[in-house]
């Protein structure tokens, strides 16, 4: 059987994660070469798309699964409503009265987070670039400024305010990005080699291809200690100025914080 | 020393086409064996990649690439075998299985499983 065009299979290609493009599209180039039967013109064509059909789906959820670490998008979900609530709440205090307007804050919350799996997905394994953390947050939150002028055109009902919508996005990139360097991708985690033969290695798309930014633990956790105290002391003036953040609601939130840093913690040491 | 997870069948399957298979274990060969195991269920070729990743994942099985090759239009393989823990976990999965072989035989008698050890090995045959 002849093999499939080649312009298939850079189509296949396009939807294929780089990590496994070149692996599955060979795989399935193969499995068309030993397959017998007709010649290719008759069922050979039908037969690969249907392969190719059944196949990438899979191959883009597990690339999924193997990049999202749950527990950061569950932040990341947090900090992005937070970010388009807050920016409502000081911008237009009367849109939360609308009968869609919470909804109305979460889908462009929910179409970053979609553009943050796939772009961690999709993103090339090994290299390491110092802005990565700011690049996916722009690229989310790029796609859900896009989608929110595209809206109108199903639903305008569904549409956020112009001004709601920019310093949601604004506030989104930095928390967004904050909670990237404090917790990065698990591709991007630094790997430690295996201390002895009987100990399995990273598995490979987790293997770094150039040397990882060398910081000692103790400046790390300087880095992260400021950053921090650079977030308490913003909520902390934000509570001087602002009535709606009591103290209560103050304590409430660092509880939860804690809570949350906590879990994710020992969830991380076992 | 770590201890293995406990395998789903699933998983058993593909750890044993990747034994069997020893140095010739890709995807598309994987794909072919886990098949013929788990006949006269299909399996599909995504089903397998998503194990395999899962597997590797878990510590249980690991890659490599080989070298571009004319048949795959120039592209290379992913090769796979077991790691240590992988195999200590496949012997877990293959005493648990004897014993619910034997559990089930000493039940339903020895008749009963010379039957069946005669079908399996018309299969295999």
């Amino acid at each position: 059987m002849p093999a499939p065009p080649r312009s298939l299979e850079t189509l296949a290609g396009m939807f294929i994660p780089p990590a496994s493009r070149e692996v599955v599209v060979g795989d399935l180039h193969e499995r068309c070469l030993l397959r017998p039967g007709t010649p290719w013109a008759c069922r050979g064509l039908p037969q690969y798309v249907a392969d190719v059909v059944m196949t990438v789906p899979l191959v883009i959820l597990s690339r999924i699964r193997r990049t999202t670490d749950f527990q950061v998008l569950l932040m990341e979900a947090f900090v992005l409503y937070l970010s388009f609530w807050g920016a409502a709440r000081f911008m237009d205090a009367a849109f939360l009265d609308n009968r869609l307007g919470f909804l109305r804050l979460a889908i462009p919350a929910a179409t970053t987070l979609l553009a943050l799996m796939l772009e961690d997905a999709y993103a090339m394994p090994g290299r390491r670039w110092p802005l990565k953390a700011i690049r996916a947050p722009v690229f989310g939150l790029g796609i859900a400024v896009l989608s929110q002028w595209m809206l109108p055109v199903s639903n305008p009902e569904l549409t956020l305010p112009r001004w709601i919508l920019w310093c949601g996005a604004g506030t989104g990139l930095l928390l967004v990005a904050a909670v990237r360097m404090l917790f990065p991708p698990p591709a991007d985690r630094p790997q430690g080699a295996p201390s002895d033969a009987s100990q399995n290695g990273p598995a490979f798309w987790m293997q770094q291809a150039s040397e990882p930014v060398s910081l000692a633990p103790g400046a790390l956790r300087l880095m992260k200690g400021a950053g921090m105290l650079a977030a308490a002391v913003l909520v902390g003036a934000l509570a001087v100025y602002q009535p709606m953040f009591r103290p209560q609601v103050l304590v409430l939130a660092a509880v939860l914080a804690a809570v949350v840093v906590a879990v994710y913690q020992v969830r991380r040491w076992r | 020393m770590a201890k293995p997870d406990a395998l789903g069948q699933f998983e058993q399957l593909v750890m044993t086409a990747i034994l069997t298979l020893r140095d010739e274990a890709y995807g598309v060969t994987i794909h072919a064996k886990t098949e013929e195991l788990a006949r006269p269920k299909n399996v599909s070729l995504g089903a397998v990649y998503v194990t395999l990743d899962r597997l590797e994942d878990k510590g249980l099985v690991a890659s490599w690439l080989s070298d571009p090759t004319p048949e795959r239009g120039g592209r290379r393989k992913r090769y796979y075998r077991l790691e240590a823990l992988g195999e200590r976990a496949l012997q877990d999965s293959a005493i648990t299985a004897k014993r619910i072989w034997e559990g089930i035989a000493e039940i339903w008698g020895k008749e009963w499983a010379k039957e069946w050890g005669k079908r399996w090995g018309k299969e295999a045959g």
